[in-house]
């Protein structure tokens, strides 16, 4: 294997792949990259076997070749180097692969590219396409409602339906259930539901950047894979094997209160409460009281700590519908899905102080969250 | 707050006796079992409780230290008259009335102190008229926590009346022994004075991570006792075993919409109970009757308790449809909920009901 390359799209391409190499593994060769001469450009693959991440750079082929590195001591040593060209060549005897750039220059052992992990190949599933930031926002706001302990391996994964040209995303801990639907930008030929581990879809949230175009997903149930295409990067991964719980019941259909919140007025107030919450059970109170004839009502966010004391902050709202209501939330989950939602209003209905939560983006039928509150006295 | 009244009457077997037999007034009775066929004390008198006798007490030991003590053997239908009598006289003040046993009672006085009578008030209202018209001695706590009263009305017997102002339960508490409290038993009271706390003032004074470690999942009630705070309602009945509701039809039905129809509407039904009674079951039961009378049950235990009433209606709907077949009629149909959980701890997060898919 001989070729050149340059030193700005070799860093950019190991950055890409370098979140699918294995930390520790039982499997060594796992940590290294795979480099591989595909026709005109040089080919990088990073595996740790439940997502496998690859993409491409261009570079001048002298002579063809595959091989594989330490991913870390190569992403560290390209970045360390000037923004010029490198040359790679193989040594004769092979087992080292020299690097040359200007004046610098290293020899780093490496493995044999027929001793790694094979990339499964994923051809004849189902294909869609979804708008690369219509995707990122679907992730961004149902990933994190995963669970991340393993007790029932189908919570760690999202579950995707696509149906015609929409899709749902859904997650769900045990606590709390996160739904988002969105419009594919090229209707499925076929309806499908999978589930996607979330670790692999916070990778792909962050491969996507702000990109504006369009992945392509591939999905093969029988082989219990998805891959995703995005730009000049394909993702493969696993998919969760099982049936993921039916949520639709769980979603309350009515409510006894509704209240509408500035997004930012409401995430000022739960921070602020949730500094006193942590040191003690986490938990953060909301009291919505209705206003006097026309005026909108406010809510009181408390939390208090035996040890630290206690906080109270008052926020108005926009509006209140129905009458009067108490409900408690663990702060991190009351926290992390007003972050989601970020700017606008929201609109937290409720039942009962037992029953669950509902928080919903104003202006948007398309999102949905379910919180189970904690069990307070009042 | 609520204001509740914990109200005892005094050796009330005894003083049933007493009331009846004029010549037993004034002194020591023994209602009991024979001392001679290892009965037990049942309710000793004041007069002999002088001479350390107690109840539950082994007869033959009651009448070593109390030679001169009358045995009576119990006449429990008559105590049994005699606390209906008083139990009518609570409820005539509060319909809330939670009966512990034939002698004592939680009432629930909060609408009457809203009224604007005193606690107080109440309090020697009540003893008043179970005087007058049973002839019985009551002795009464009242306060803001059944945790607080409990304590309070034993505190002065016989006849005794404390009333423990709001604000004032942790204070009231602090001085008594820490086997005094509810929950606290004697081998949780013999650890606790181990630990230097022998007086509930020092129980309450413990941080919230020691309660944590102590208690586990008691932590908080305990807490909550200890500081006079807490919270439970006075409960009117007893937690049923399951609940259901069933509907006859006029006709048979034998079409599968309008039997999830009817099965929403039970489903409705069986939710609002559970709601109102607070309860959470696990086991969801249908019972079909077909057209020839058969009657089919079939059930279903969830892994999580719930009163979702989707949850109930989507599960008893798989339990039905799973029966259906064409041609099959029914004459009646039933939803029903059992295997209820424990109500939820305070500070625990509440899980999300989710069935396996």
């Amino acid at each position: 294997m001989k070729l050149s390359c340059l030193q700005e799209n070799l860093s950019r391409g190991l950055s890409i792949v370098g979140r699918a190499v294995a930390g520790r593994s039982t499997l060594p060769i796992t940590q290294n990259v795979l480099l591989e001469t595909d026709r005109s450009m040089l080919k990088l693959s990073a595996t740790n076997l439940e997502i496998a991440i690859t993409t491409w750079i261009g570079s001048m082929i002298e002579e063809e070749g595959a091989f594989t590195v330490p991913a870390r001591l190569l992403t560290e040593f390209v970045n360390s180097l000037p923004s010029d060209r490198i040359d790679l060549e193989m040594e004769e005897g092979g087992g080292v692969l020299r690097f040359v750039c200007g004046r610098a220059e290293a020899r780093i052992h490496g493995a044999d590219a027929n001793d790694f992990p094979p990339i499964p190949q994923v051809e004849e599933g189902v294909a869609a396409r979804i708008g690369a930031q219509d995707f990122k926002l679907a992730i961004s706001r149902v990933a994190f409602a995963a669970a991340t302990e393993e007790s029932r391996p189908v919570l760690t994964g999202v579950e995707a339906k696509l149906s015609g040209d929409r899709f749902t995303l859904a997650a769900a801990d045990g606590f709390r259930l996160a739904v988002q639907h969105g419009a594919l930008a090229e209707p499925v030929e076929s309806d499908i539901g999978v589930i996607v581990p979330a670790r692999t879809l916070n990778e792909l949230s962050r491969l996507l950047g702000d990109q504006n175009d369009t992945v392509d997903i591939m999905m093969v149930p029988a082989r219990s894979q998805v891959m995703f295409k995005i730009g000049g990067v394909e993702v493969v991964s696993q998919l969760v094997q099982g049936a993921f719980p039916n949520y639709d019941q769980l979603i309350p259909q009515k409510y006894d209160s509704r209240s509408v919140f500035d997004l930012q007025k409401l995430l000022r107030a739960t921070r602020s409460a949730a500094i006193f919450a942590r040191d003690g059970s986490n938990i953060i109170r909301l009291q919505m009281t209705p206003g006097e004839e026309e005026a909108p009502g406010k809510a009181v966010i408390s939390a208090r700590s035996e040890e630290v004391g206690e906080n109270q902050g008052e926020v108005d709202t926009e509006a209140i519908e129905g009458g009067e209501s108490k409900i408690a939330f663990n702060s991190r989950y009351l926290q992390e899905v007003l972050a989601v939602l970020e700017r606008g209003q929201v609109a937290l209905e409720t039942t009962t102080s037992s029953s669950p939560g509902v928080f919903k983006p104003i202006g948007s039928d398309d999102y949905v969250h379910v919180v189970m509150p904690m069990f307070v006295q009042w | 707050m609520r204001h509740i009244i914990h109200a005892d009457l005094d050796a009330f077997y005894a003083a049933v006796e007493q009331l009846d037999a004029p010549e037993l007034r004034g002194q020591p009775v023994l209602v009991g079992g024979s001392p001679r066929s290892r009965g037990v004390v049942a309710t000793a008198s004041y007069e002999a409780r002088v001479f350390g006798v107690h109840s539950a007490m082994p007869m033959s030991t009651a009448v070593r230290h109390c030679p001169q003590g009358i045995v009576v053997r119990p006449r429990f239908d008559r105590y049994r008259e005699m606390s209906r009598r008083v139990m009518d006289i609570f409820h005539d003040l509060t319909d809330l009335v939670e009966p512990l046993s034939l002698d004592e009672a939680y009432l629930d006085i909060s609408a009457v102190v809203a009224s604007g009578q005193l606690p107080l008030g109440v309090a020697i209202d009540l003893k008043r008229r179970v005087k007058e018209e049973t002839g019985l001695a009551l002795s009464v706590g009242a306060g803001t926590a059944k945790s607080v009263v409990k304590i309070a009305s034993d505190l002065q017997k016989p006849d005794g009346l404390v009333v423990v102002a709001p604000g004032q339960e942790r204070e009231f508490l602090a001085p008594l022994p820490v086997g005094k409290l509810w929950g606290i038993g004697p081998k949780t009271a013999e650890r606790l004075r181990r630990d230097g706390i022998t007086t509930i003032g020092d129980l309450a004074g413990q941080p919230g991570d020691w309660f944590a470690r102590r208690f586990g999942k008691r932590a908080e009630s305990v807490r909550a006792r200890a500081l006079g705070q807490d919270d439970d309602p006075v409960q009117t009945e007893r937690s049923p075993k399951s609940i259901s509701a069933e509907t006859t039809f006029p006709n048979d039905i034998s079409a599968p919409e309008e039997l999830r129809g009817k099965l929403a509407g039970l489903a409705a039904n069986v939710a609002r109970h559970l709601e109102r009674k607070e309860l959470q079951g696990r086991t969801i039961t249908v019972k079909l009757r077909l057209s020839d009378y058969t009657t089919l049950n079939r059930q279903t235990t969830l892994t999580y308790a719930t009163a979702a009433e989707s949850v109930i209606l989507e599960t008893a709907w798989r339990l039905l449809a799973a029966e259906l077949s064409p041609g099959l009629a029914f004459r009646l149909l039933g939803v029903g909920m059992s295997t209820f959980g424990e109500a939820p701890e305070r500070g625990q997060q509440l899980a999300l009901p989710l069935a396996e898919g």
